[in-house]
C-alpha cells in the first residue's frame, strides 16, 4: 500500500499542471480527467488490498515543538478507504461531465484546476491520521468549495454566496479548531489513536470530553450544513452544477458526518454528545425536507434535500448507528450525485431552473428522465433501491436505540422526501412541453449512467438478507468503537415502503392528476410562505448577526475615530504649540535675544548660587 | 572576540548604493535601478549570513566587538563605563534580517514608478535599510538604539516628503510617537546601563535571568522597566490604543514604504518584545501574562472590528495589520514555547503578508488610480492574475493552512490555549471576524461585475509579478514547511526558556 500517497498526490499534480500551463488550455479537462481517473484506481487497488493486508499507516516528521513532534502521515482504514473511493470516483465521474458541461466556459483550464485542487483537499483529509492535518485539509476543502462556489465571480449573487458559505463554515470550524487545542493539553498530542486511547482509558476528565465532542460536532455542523449554520448549503448552488454534485452533494459535505465517525470513540464516551448529534440532525433532517416541500428551483430543493439527508446520516450517528451513518452517506453520494449532475443536465438543456417554468421534459430528455427517476426513487427509499437499505439501517437503529421521537421524525421526514422528490420529478418531467431541449451529449450521460447504476445497486452492500458487507468490514477498524446492530422490527421496512410510495403517490395526484383540493397557489400564505422563506432564518441571521456586528464595528470606529484621535491630537497639539512658542523665540530681533540671553544667564547664575551653597 | 568582519560589512552595505547615487545625475534615466541595485548587495550578503548561520550551535555567532568609548563617572572612577560597538546574531535575528532584506529589495522594485525626485527617494530607503539592518544586527542597546533612530528619521523624511495628500500629518504623527517611544525605551536602556553596567544583550539577559543579580535591580524597578518596554515597543507593534500613527502611515506613505514600514519596522516592537522583554524580564512579563494576552484580545478584536466597516482597502490593510499583531502579543502572554513560536511566526509571516498586500495595493493604485472599495470591483476578469495574487494574498492573511499565516496563529492560539483558555476562547472569534473582514475587501476589489470604467488595464507586469510570485512562494513554503523557520530560530536555546 506504499502508493496511497499517489491518490492526493495525482489531483495535486493535475492542479499544478493546469495552473501552470496556459497553453493547453482546451485539454486541462482531459487532462484533469486522466489525472483524477489514475487516483480513482489507485483508490480501489488501495480498497481492495486493505481487504486482504488490513489497516496501513505512514508517518514522517512534520514540525517539531519541543519535545512534542508532529507528525504527518497518511492513513488507511475502512473508513477512510471507503471515502476515497466515494471521493474520487465521483470526482472522476464529475470531470468526465465537467468535460461537456463546462465545455463553453471561458474558464475551461481554471474549473479543473480548482477540481483537481479539490480532489487532491479532500483525499489528503481522508487520509489524515492525526487531527492538525485533518484540519489543515478541512480549511483547504472549504477554500476549494468557496472559489467554485463563486466561480461566476461577476455575479453578484455568487460573490455574496461565496463569502457566505466560507464565513459560515469557519464559524464551525473555529469551533473544531479549539477541540483540537483542548486535547492536545489534554492529551499531548494530535494523532488520533494517542487521543482516544487517553479518551477511553479515561485520563480526560468526562465534562471536557463532552465539551471536546460538542465543539468537534459544531465543525461538523458547519461543514454538513446542519441546523443552525445550514445557511450556507443551498446559497451554494450559485457555483457550477457539477461542482454542486460533488462538493454540495457527495464529497465535502458528508466531511462533517465523516468527521464524526472518526472521531467516533469521544463521542461514544459521552452520552450527552451523542444525543446533542442525534437531536441536531434529526431536527435538521425534518427542518430541511419541510423547506425543500415549496422551493421552486431545482438546484435549490436539491440542496435543502442534501441538508436533510446529511442530518439523517447526523442521526444515525448520534443513535450509535455508525454502520447506517456511514451506509447511507455512501448510497447518499451516488443517488445525490446523480441527482446533481441530472439536474445539470435538464439546465444544460433548458437554461431555467425555476421547475413551475419546466415541465413534459421526459419526452425531449429521455435518458436525462430515466436517471432522475432511478435517483428520486433511490432517495425517496423506494423498495430495493439503495436509499432504501440505507434508510432502513437508520430508522431501525434510531428505534432500536429507543429515541422514539426522533425515529418518527425519522419516519416523517422520509415520506417528505418522497413527496418533495416527486413534486420535483413531476413538475419537470411529466407532462406536456413547449420548450426546446436537447439530450446531453454522451460525455455528461455516461458518468450519469453509471451513478445510476449504483444507486440502484449500492445497497446490497449492507442488507439484511444477504449480508451485512459493509458493516462487518467497518468493525475492522484499528480504534474501538462499539457496534450495536439493531435487527429492524418486521414491519419497518413495510411501513417505509409504504410511506415511501405513499409520498410518491401523494405528489402524483396532486402533480400529475390534478385530482386533490391541496393544490400549490402562487399567492402563498401562512405556513406555505414561512417555508418559502425558509423559517426567516437568513433574516434573523442578517439582523442579528450582520447588523450586530456592524453595530458593535461603528461604535469602535467612532472611538477609534474621536475619542483616540482626539486624545492623540492633543498630545500633537501640545507639542507643536511648544514647538511654534520655540519659533517665535526665532524673530530676528535682536532685542528679543538679547532678553533671552540675560534671562538664561541669571538663571544660570543662579542656580550655581544657589546648588553651589554661596548662600 | 571576531569572528569575522561579515555583519559590519552588511550593515554598511547600502551605503555603497548611497555613495552611487549620490554622484549620479538625479535625472538620469537609471537612477531607479541604481537604487535597485543598491538593495541586491544587502540581500545578497544576508544570503550569505543566513546560509553560513550554524543552525547546530547555540547563542550568538558573528560576533564583532570593539571598545567604542569609555565614560568616566564620579560614582566610580575607576571602572569606567564602557560602549562598545558590538554586533552579532541569533537565530531570531538572522530570520529577521532576513525578512528585512527581503523585503527592502522587493520594495525597492516597486519604487520604480518613483518619479520625483528618485534620487533622494532611493538615498534615504537605503539609508533606512542600514538603520533596520542595523537594529537587527546589534549586540549592543546603544547600537540598537542608534539604528532605530537612523530608521525614524529616513522614514519621516520618507513619509512627509513623497506621501499621499496628508502626507506631512502622517510623518508628524510618526515622529512623535515614535520619538516617546525611543525616550522611554532610552530611560529603560540608561537605567540598565548605570545598574548593570553593559548593554550587550546577551550579557544583561545572562546576568537579568540569574536572581542573585535582584541586588543590582529589585523586582518593582524591573516591573518598571519591562512596563516601560512594552510600551516603547507596544507603540511600535503597535498596541491599542497608541495605533493610530500607524493607520496613517499605512494610508499616507508611498507604497514602497509602507511595505517596508508594515513588513519589517513595525517588526521592530515584536522583535524588542521578544528579544528584551521576554529575555530580559520573564518574570515581570509571567506576572503579567494575563494583562498582556487582555491586551492582545483587545487588539485583536478592536482591529477587526473596525477593518470591517473601512471603505477603503489602506485602511482595513491597517486595521487588519492591528488585528493581527494583537496574535504576537497572546503568544508573547502565553509564554510556552508554541505561544512564543507562534508570536515569532507571526510577526515573521504577517511581514511577508503584509508586504506583498501593499505591493497588490500599489498595483491597483498604478491601474485604478483608487483604492476605495465602493470604487472598485469586478477586476477579476480584467486583470485576473492580479486578482489571483490578491485572492492569495487575503487567504494567507486569513489564516489559510498551508500558508505561513495559518501555522503562526495555530501556535499562538496553542500555546494561549494551555495558559489561559477562556481568554484563549474570546480571541478565537477574532478568526472568524478575519475572515468576514478580509473577503469583504478582496473580493469588493475581485469579484462582482465587471466595471467597464476599468477596461483596458493591463495585468501584472514583470517587475510586479516577480516580486508578489517570490512572497507567495516563501509564504506557501513557509506554510507547507514551518520547520524552515524553527530549524533557524532555535527559540528555546535563544532565549533560554522552555523545554
Amino acid at each position: 500500500m506504499d502508493y496511497v500517497f499517489l491518490i492526493p498526490m495525482l489531483p495535486l499534480l493535475s492542479f499544478l499542471i493546469i495552473l501552470f500551463t496556459r497553453p493547453i488550455y482546451k485539454k486541462a479537462g482531459i487532462v484533469g480527467t486522466l489525472f483524477t481517473g489514475a487516483a480513482f484506481l489507485c483508490s480501489l487497488i488501495v480498497l481492495f488490498s486493505h481487504f486482504a493486508e488490513g489497516n496501513y499507516i505512514v508517518e514522517a516528521n512534520w514540525f517539531s515543538l519541543d519535545t512534542v513532534i508532529i507528525t504527518v502521515g497518511l492513513e488507511v482504514n475502512p473508513l477512510n478507504a471507503l471515502m476515497l473511493v466515494i471521493v474520487t470516483l465521483v470526482s472522476f465521474l464529475v470531470h468526465i461531465y465537467s468535460m461537456g458541461y463546462m465545455a463553453n466556459d471561458e474558464r475551461y483550464a481554471t474549473f479543473f484546476s480548482y477540481l483537481g485542487l479539490f480532489t487532491f483537499s479532500m483525499t489528503g483529509l481522508v487520509l489524515s491520521p492525526n487531527l492538525l492535518q485533518l484540519y489543515m485539509f478541512w480549511e483547504l476543502v472549504g477554500v476549494c468549495s468557496f472559489l467554485l462556489v463563486g466561480f461566476y465571480f461577476y455575479k453578484p449573487e455568487a460573490k455574496a454566496a461565496a463569502k457566505k458559505a466560507f464565513i459560515m463554515t469557519r464559524i464551525g470550524d473555529i469551533g473544531l479548531l479549539v477541540a483540537i487545542f483542548l486535547l492536545f493539553w489534554q492529551t499531548g498530542s494530535f494523532e488520533l489513536d494517542v487521543i482516544f486511547e487517553a479518551a477511553q482509558a479515561g485520563d480526560i476528565a468526562p465534562s471536557l470530553i463532552t465539551l471536546i465532542a460538542i465543539l468537534i460536532f459544531v465543525g461538523a455542523v458547519g461543514k454538513s450544513g446542519q441546523f443552525p449554520l445550514h445557511t450556507w448549503l443551498p446559497d451554494a448552488m450559485e457555483g457550477p452544477t457539477p461542482v454542486s454534485a460533488l462538493i454540495h452533494a457527495a464529497t465535502m459535505v458528508a466531511a462533517g458526518v465523516y468527521l464524526v465517525a472518526v472521531t467516533y470513540p469521544l463521542f461514544s464516551v459521552s452520552e450527552v454528545a451523542m444525543t446533542t448529534v442525534a437531536v441536531t440532525g434529526g431536527f435538521t433532517a425534518i427542518f430541511a425536507a419541510t423547506i425543500a416541500l415549496v422551493q421552486t428551483d431545482i438546484k435549490r430543493i436539491l440542496a435543502y434535500s442534501t441538508v436533510s439527508q446529511l442530518g439523517y446520516m447526523m442521526l444515525a450517528l448520534g443513535a450509535a448507528g455508525y454502520t447506517a451513518g456511514v451506509f447511507h452517506l455512501t448510497t447518499h453520494a451516488f443517488f445525490k450525485a446523480l441527482l446533481f449532475l441530472a439536474a445539470g443536465s435538464v439546465i444544460h438543456a433548458v437554461h431555467e431552473q425555476n421547475i413551475f417554468k419546466m415541465g413534459g421534459l421526459s419526452k425531449k430528455l429521455p435518458i436525462t428522465a430515466t436517471l432522475f427517476l432511478i435517483a428520486s426513487l433511490s432517495i425517496s427509499g423506494f423498495p430495493l433501491l439503495a436509499g432504501f437499505f440505507s434508510k432502513d439501517e437508520i430508522l431501525a437503529t434510531t428505534y432500536g436505540d429507543g429515541r422514539y421521537v426522533l425515529f418518527a421524525i425519522g419516519l416523517i421526514t422520509a415520506f417528505l422526501t418522497a413527496f418533495y422528490m416527486f413534486r420535483l420529478y413531476f413538475l419537470v418531467f411529466s407532462g406536456n412541453s413547449s420548450t426546446e431541449a436537447r439530450e446531453s451529449p454522451s460525455v455528461m450521460l455516461i458518468p450519469m449512467m453509471v451513478l445510476g447504476a449504483l444507486a440502484i445497486v449500492g445497497g446490497y452492500i449492507q442488507t439484511n438478507w444477504f449480508g451485512t458487507f459493509l458493516g462487518d468490514w467497518l468493525e475492522t477498524t484499528p480504534y474501538s468503537i462499539t457496534f450495536v446492530h439493531h435487527e429492524a422490527p418486521f414491519w419497518l421496512p413495510i411501513l417505509a415502503s409504504v410511506l415511501s410510495i405513499g409520498g410518491i403517490a401523494l405528489a402524483w395526484m396532486m402533480y400529475v392528476r390534478k385530482t386533490t383540493s391541496i393544490k400549490e397557489s402562487n399567492e402563498r400564505t401562512g405556513l406555505h410562505e414561512l417555508l418559502y422563506r425558509k423559517y426567516y432564518v437568513d433574516e434573523l441571521y442578517q439582523v442579528v448577526f450582520v447588523k450586530g456586528s456592524r453595530v458593535i464595528a461603528y461604535f469602535w470606529m467612532y472611538v477609534d475615530r474621536f475619542i483616540i484621535e482626539g486624545g492623540a491630537a492633543v498630545i500633537t497639539g501640545a507639542v507643536k504649540r511648544f514647538g511654534q512658542a520655540g519659533v517665535k523665540l526665532q524673530s530676528g530681533q535682536v532685542q528679543t535675544y538679547g532678553t533671552v540671553a540675560f534671562s538664561g544667564l541669571v538663571l544660570v547664575l543662579l542656580l550655581i548660587a544657589v546648588l553651589g551653597g554661596y548662600f | 572576540m571576531n569572528d569575522s568582519f561579515l555583519l559590519t560589512i552588511l550593515i554598511l552595505s547600502p551605503l555603497l548604493g548611497i555613495v552611487l547615487l549620490s554622484i549620479m545625475p538625479g535625472d538620469h534615466r537609471f537612477i531607479n535601478y541604481m537604487g535597485v541595485l543598491g538593495t541586491v548587495l544587502p540581500l545578497g550578503l544576508t544570503l550569505i549570513v543566513f546560509s553560513l548561520f550554524d543552525r547546530s550551535l547555540s547563542g550568538v555567532q558573528f560576533k564583532e566587538y570593539h571598545q567604542w568609548f569609555e565614560l568616566m563617572t564620579s560614582i566610580s572612577p575607576n571602572e569606567p563605563y564602557t560602549v562598545a560597538y558590538d554586533l552579532g546574531v541569533t537565530g531570531l535575528s538572522v530570520l529577521f534580517l532576513m525578512l528585512a532584506s527581503l523585503i527592502t529589495f522587493l520594495a525597492s522594485l516597486t519604487a520604480l514608478r518613483i518619479k520625483e525626485s528618485a534620487k533622494g527617494f532611493y538615498i534615504l530607503f537605503l539609508l533606512l535599510e542600514v538603520g533596520i539592518l542595523g537594529v537587527f544586527a546589534s549586540e549592543n542597546l546603544f547600537l540598537f538604539f542608534l539604528f532605530f533612530e537612523i530608521t525614524l528619521v529616513s522614514m519621516f523624511l520618507l513619509v512627509g516628503k513623497w506621501g499621499g495628500f496628508n502626507r506631512e500629518k502622517a510623518a508628524f504623527s510618526f515622529l512623535i510617537y515614535n520619538g516617546i517611544g525611543s525616550i522611554l525605551l532610552l530611560i529603560v536602556i540608561i537605567v540598565l546601563f548605570v545598574e548593570m553596567r553593559t548593554t550587550n544583550i546577551t550579557e544583561l539577559t545572562m546576568l537579568l535571568k540569574d536572581t542573585d543579580s535582584l541586588e543590582f535591580l529589585s523586582g518593582s524597578t524591573r516591573t518598571w522597566l519591562f512596563v516601560l518596554l512594552l510600551i516603547a515597543f507596544g507603540i511600535k507593534l503597535p498596541i491599542v490604543p497608541f495605533h493610530t500613527w500607524m493607520v496613517r502611515v499605512h494610508v499616507e506613505a508611498p507604497i514602497a514604504v509602507v511595505m517596508i514600514h508594515a513588513g519589517v519596522l513595525l517588526k521592530i516592537g515584536a522583535y524588542g518584545l521578544i528579544r528584551f522583554g521576554v529575555g530580559f524580564f520573564p518574570e515581570q512579563l509571567k506576572e503579567m501574562a494575563v494583562a498582556l494576552a487582555i491586551l492582545g484580545v483587545i487588539n485583536l478584536l478592536y482591529g477587526a472590528f473596525i477593518a470591517l466597516v473601512q471603505t477603503e482597502l489602506r485602511s482595513v490593510l491597517a486595521y487588519s495589520s492591528i488585528s493581527h499583531m494583537g496574535i504576537v502579543l497572546l503568544g508573547v502572554a502565553s509564554f510556552n514555547t508554541a505561544g512564543l513560536q507562534g508570536a515569532v511566526f507571526q510577526t515573521i509571516s504577517h511581514g511577508l503578508i503584509a508586504a506583498l498586500l501593499f505591493l497588490l495595493v500599489g498595483v491597483l493604485i498604478n491601474r485604478f488610480q483608487t483604492t476605495k472599495l465602493e470604487e472598485l470591483g469586478g477586476v477579476a476578469s480584467q486583470t485576473p492574475l492580479f486578482a489571483g495574487f490578491l485572492l492569495a494574498a487575503g487567504l494567507a492573511s486569513l489564516g489559510l493552512p498551508g500558508m505561513s499565516g495559518f501555522i503562526s496563529e495555530f501556535l499562538a492560539f496553542l500555546g494561549l490555549f494551555e495558559a489561559m483558555p477562556v481568554i484563549g476562547a474570546v480571541g478565537v472569534l477574532g478568526l472568524i471576524l478575519t475572515a468576514v473582514y478580509m473577503l469583504r475587501a478582496v473580493l469588493a476589489v475581485t469579484f462582482g461585475e465587471r466595471r467597464t470604467l476599468f477596461d483596458n488595464n493591463r495585468d501584472l507586469t514583470a517587475v510586479e509579478l516577480v516580486p508578489s510570485a517570490i512572497l507567495l512562494s516563501i509564504i506557501i513554503w513557509i506554510g507547507v514547511y514551518p520547520q524552515v523557520l524553527s530549524n533557524t530560530l532555535q527559540l528555546a536555546r535563544t532565549l533560554g526558556i522552555g523545554g
